[in-house]
Formats: structure tokens, C-alpha cells, sequence
């Protein structure tokens, strides 16, 4: 109200009238403000609901981990070490993990056995706890053969524990049903003469089980590729050694 | 002009309320997702409780001294091994405290690794040793897993109608080396994150980065849904492990779709 009066009582301040030069440079500076403005607009209206998202996606985990636990007090309680409970209780619990630790350290066997890795292709032969052989090898292509009759074979090597079932030298390979449709042959009677192959599988073959061999090659350049059709393929010198290593019950590992 | 006058203060309130809405929810998410490892923290301690208020009546102090619970820790550790060991299966052992992980099959290593950076979730780290031992006692067993890679490169080949179709197979290409980063989701809620160790090329880095936003796509929104409804969200404790891209590509084909992983502290 003061302020009115001494405005309304003193001399009223020249207002600058705006010339012609000055509204045309307004005039001119409008749609340039207003660009501005829209961009502002633009950027705030992406901007914002970003920062919104970044925060709940990067910020809200961080915060998470913040969270005040609460921990359980360790102690060290010296009269609780006197305490005939407390040693009858430790006495237990060590017992226990001598007998565990037995039992676990009885698994790893002292015989012989053999690890197959079929992501790298390699083996790898121990003998009493210790890697004695390791070289490349060749595991399953990952393929799956199909008919037109909708018929499916998948050639991979099966992974966990087996054992050597059977050893033979010299052995010949009786194709499967698969061998032949992979061929485009028709299938030809179960023990027909066409399905008996001679000197494919190298010199010796160790059985896995279910049709699965650990046996030689005649494709050496495919050792540390995955192309067979379930075997494990060896070159000739490793096989030798595997062959005459392991005996029948040796286990097999493969991952 | 006079409506552009009438309008601007409408706006401002609007501009206002809208703000504050915003804020009030993402102060009521941030709290409800803070409170969700307490919670998810005091789910393990009553399980534990539930555990051995069944099967001991060992005095309350001596469960918090030391030696005796590294040496419960030691046996929780071999316990879950031989578990484990009994299915014939193949299986995964997380050691935090030398940095390996294993690949086993019937307690035998079949594949050692060396994980060059560990990180785990407070829960794990700072939550107390009882909540430890009692993720420890049981093995995890896979619920789901996602990967920047396959679990099993199935190819298919049709079969040749006859011997004038046939194509003899070509070699595969062993050279692609494809980024390797995957999360095991297990029952227990845990999720145990392995990234490769490689991480120089361009397209090492985003498949990491695009691995990751969606992993906190998902999270997030299962976490909006649950808190849309006055639910705590879900917390899961991790471990983030680093493992050179063999390795890591390794332990995923190997381990089975349902596998089991043990972690030892």
C-alpha cells in the first residue's frame, strides 16, 4: 500500500516506449523462443521418464544391498571352552567330518579312469589320482537327423558316469539304421553283409554301454571337433594307451 | 489470450500433482524393494530355526561361537558334497573361499576353474553365519537358467531321399567364439550370475550389457507387478561369478537342466 502511494506521489519513471526497430527484432526472436521452447519440451519429455527408468533399474538394486541386516553376534566366550558340553559338542562335530571327509576322498578312485570333455574335445586318462595322458579327441556333432517320415536321430555323446563294459581288438563296425538313411541308402536287413565295416573304428574299442564306444578313427583332422554320431573318437596312439590302461570297470567320466 | 491465462495455473497444478505422484511412488518402490532382503532374510532364519530346534538341543552359545560354527560350516560343506555325489549326476561347487569352481560327477573333479572375481549379496556376506550354514546344508538345484548361448547346439540335417542328394558333412567352425554369460535361477532364490572373463571386444561388451538389462527388465518387473498389489518384491541373493569363456561355456552344457550347485564359504 506504501509502495502504491510513493509510486502514486513521486514522479512517474519514463517508460521506454518500444520502437519500431525493437519490435521487429521481437517479432523476429518469437518463432526462435518458440523452437527452443518446443525443443526443451522435446528433451525434458525424453529425459525425464529415462532418468525414471534408469533409476529403477540401475539405482533401485544398488539400494537393495543397502538394506540394514541384522547379524548375529560371533563370540568367542572363554568360560563357554571349559564347558564340558561345549568340548563334547566340538569332539562330535570333528569325529563326523573325519568319517565325511573319508567318504568323500573315497570317491575319486585310485584306479584308473578316464574324463572326456566334449565341449573342448579332449580326455584326459588318470591313474592312481594322477593325470598320466591328455589329448584331443572327437564327441557328438549335436546334429539331428530327420525323414520326411519324421523319423529322429540325435548324434551327441551321453554325459555322466559309466564304465568300460567290453574291450576288443581289431573290432568292425555293424552300421545302424541311421548310417544308411545319412546316406540316402535304403535300410538293408539286420544282419545283411552290407552293414559290416572293416577298419573304420581304428585298432581298438572300449564299450560304454548303449552303443557308445571309445574307439580309433580314420578322420585324424576331426580330432578336437565335435562330429561323431555319440562315440568318442581317439587317435591311434592314445587309444593304445587308453586300451591297454583301462580294464573292464574302469570308470568313464564325461561332461 | 484470456484462455491462455485461465489455463496456465490448471497446468502448473496438473504439472504439480503428476510430480508428486511420481515421487510418492518411486520413494514407495525404493522402501518396499529395501525391504525385501530383511524379509527374504528372515525366511532363511526361521527355516534354519525350524531346522534345529528338530534335531539338537545344543546350547544357544555355543551355536554363536566360532570354532564351533567353522566347524559345522566344514561339515554342512562335506555333507552336501556326498548328497550330491550320491545322484551320479553331474554337478557344480562354487568355493568363496579359493576361488574355484568345479565341475563333479560322484565326488569326482572332472573340471577345475579358477573365478577371478566373486561378488555376493549382502545377504550372504554380512547376513550371519547360522543364514550361511543353512544354504550350505542342502545343494541348489536348478530352476531355470538364461544364456547368451545354447545348452545343446542342436543342428538339423533332413536326410537325403536318395544317394544323389547326399552331402558328406563339412567341417564345423570352432573358431566363433559367441560371448558366454548366463544367470542359474535355483529353488532356494538364489541366483548364481557367471559372466566371462573376456570382456575386450566391442561385442563382448554390449552382449553383456543387453544380458544384463534384461535380467533387470525381468527383475523389475516382477517387482512392479507384486508392489502394484502391496506385495514386498522378491529378493534373490547372488553370486556373481567371473570365469574364463571356456570354463564358463564349459560348466553350462555340462550341468543338467535340473542340476545341483553347492557354495562353500
Amino acid at each position: 500500500m506504501k509502495n502504491k502511494k510513493i509510486i502514486h506521489d513521486g514522479a512517474q519513471p519514463e517508460i521506454e516506449k518500444p520502437t519500431a526497430e525493437a519490435n521487429r527484432i521481437n517479432n523476429e526472436s518469437k518463432p526462435f523462443l518458440k523452437v527452443v521452447r518446443i525443443l526443451f519440451i522435446i528433451i525434458c519429455s525424453i529425459l525425464v521418464p529415462l532418468s525414471l527408468i534408469l533409476f529403477i533399474l540401475l539405482v533401485v538394486p544398488v539400494l537393495k544391498e543397502f538394506a540394514p541386516l541384522q547379524k548375529t553376534g560371533i563370540a568367542n566366550i572363554k568360560d563357554l571352552k571349559k564347558d564340558q558340553n561345549y568340548k563334547k559338542q566340538i569332539g562330535l562335530l570333528t569325529k563326523d567330518i573325519q568319517r565325511l571327509s573319508l567318504k568323500v576322498n573315497a570317491y575319486t578312485s585310485g584306479q584308473s579312469y578316464i574324463v572326456v570333455n566334449t565341449t573342448e574335445n579332449k580326455f584326459y586318462l588318470y591313474t592312481n589320482k594322477k593325470l598320466v595322458r591328455e589329448g584331443f579327441c572327437s564327441s557328438g556333432s549335436y546334429t539331428m537327423l530327420q525323414t520326411s517320415g519324421n523319423k529322429k536321430w540325435v548324434f551327441k555323446t551321453p554325459k555322466g558316469k559309466y564304465w568300460i563294459r567290453g574291450k576288443t581288438t581289431n573290432p568292425v563296425w555293424k552300421r545302424p539304421d541311421w548310417s544308411f538313411v545319412e546316406e540316402g541308402s535304403p535300410i538293408p536287413p539286420k544282419d545283411d553283409f552290407s552293414r559290416y565295416e572293416y577298419g573304420v573304428l581304428g585298432d581298438y574299442a572300449l564299450a560304454i554301454g548303449d552303443g557308445y564306444l571309445i574307439h580309433g578313427t580314420i578322420y585324424k583332422r576331426f580330432l578336437g571337433m565335435p562330429v561323431t554320431h555319440g562315440c568318442v573318437r581317439l587317435n591311434d596312439e592314445d587309444l593304445k594307451v587308453i586300451f591297454n590302461t583301462l580294464n573292464i570297470g574302469s570308470k568313464v567320466y564325461i561332461f | 489470450m484470456e484462455t491462455e491465462i485461465k489455463n496456465k495455473p490448471h497446468r502448473k497444478i496438473t504439472f504439480v500433482i503428476l510430480i508428486s505422484l511420481i515421487s510418492v511412488f518411486l520413494i514407495y518402490y525404493s522402501v518396499m524393494c529395501m525391504i525385501s532382503p530383511i524379509r527374504k532374510l528372515e525366511e532363511i532364519k526361521n527355516e534354519y530355526r525350524a531346522k534345529t530346534s528338530k534335531k539338537s538341543d545344543v546350547d544357544q552359545r555355543i551355536l554363536m561361537d566360532t570354532a564351533y560354527l567353522k566347524l559345522l560350516k566344514d561339515k554342512a560343506t562335506l555333507q552336501s558334497r556326498i548328497v550330491m555325489a550320491e545322484t551320479d549326476s553331474i554337478y557344480l561347487t562354487i568355493n568363496m573361499a579359493d576361488n574355484s569352481a568345479n565341475l563333479e560327477i560322484s565326488g569326482v573333479v572332472v573340471h577345475k576353474a579358477k573365478m577371478s572375481k566373486v561378488q555376493t549379496s549382502k545377504i550372504l556376506l554380512e547376513g550371519d553365519d547360522n543364514t550361511i550354514l543353512s544354504i550350505l546344508a542342502t545343494p541348489l538345484t536348478i530352476s531355470h537358467a538364461f544364456a547368451t548361448i545354447k545348452k545343446e547346439p542342436l543342428m538339423i540335417k533332413m536326410a537325403p531321399k536318395d544317394t544323389s542328394e547326399y552331402k558328406p558333412d563339412i567341417m564345423p567352425d570352432t573358431s566363433i567364439a559367441e560371448p558366454v554369460n548366463y544367470i542359474l535361477e535355483t529353488s532356494g532364490g538364489i541366483r548364481i550370475y557367471v559372466y566371462q572373463d573376456e570382456n575386450a571386444r566391442i561385442n563382448e561388451k554390449t552382449s553383456q550389457f543387453r544380458f544384463d538389462i534384461n535380467d533387470r527388465i525381468r527383475d523389475t518387473w516382477s517387482a512392479l507387478k507384486r508392489v502394484a498389489v502391496l506385495k514386498v518384491p522378491e529378493y534373490h541373493p547372488f553370486i556373481k561369478i567371473r570365469l574364463p569363456r571356456t570354463d564358463a561355456k564349459i560348466i553350462f552344457r555340462a550341468l543338467p537342466k535340473n542340476g545341483q550347485i553347492a557354495v562353500f564359504s
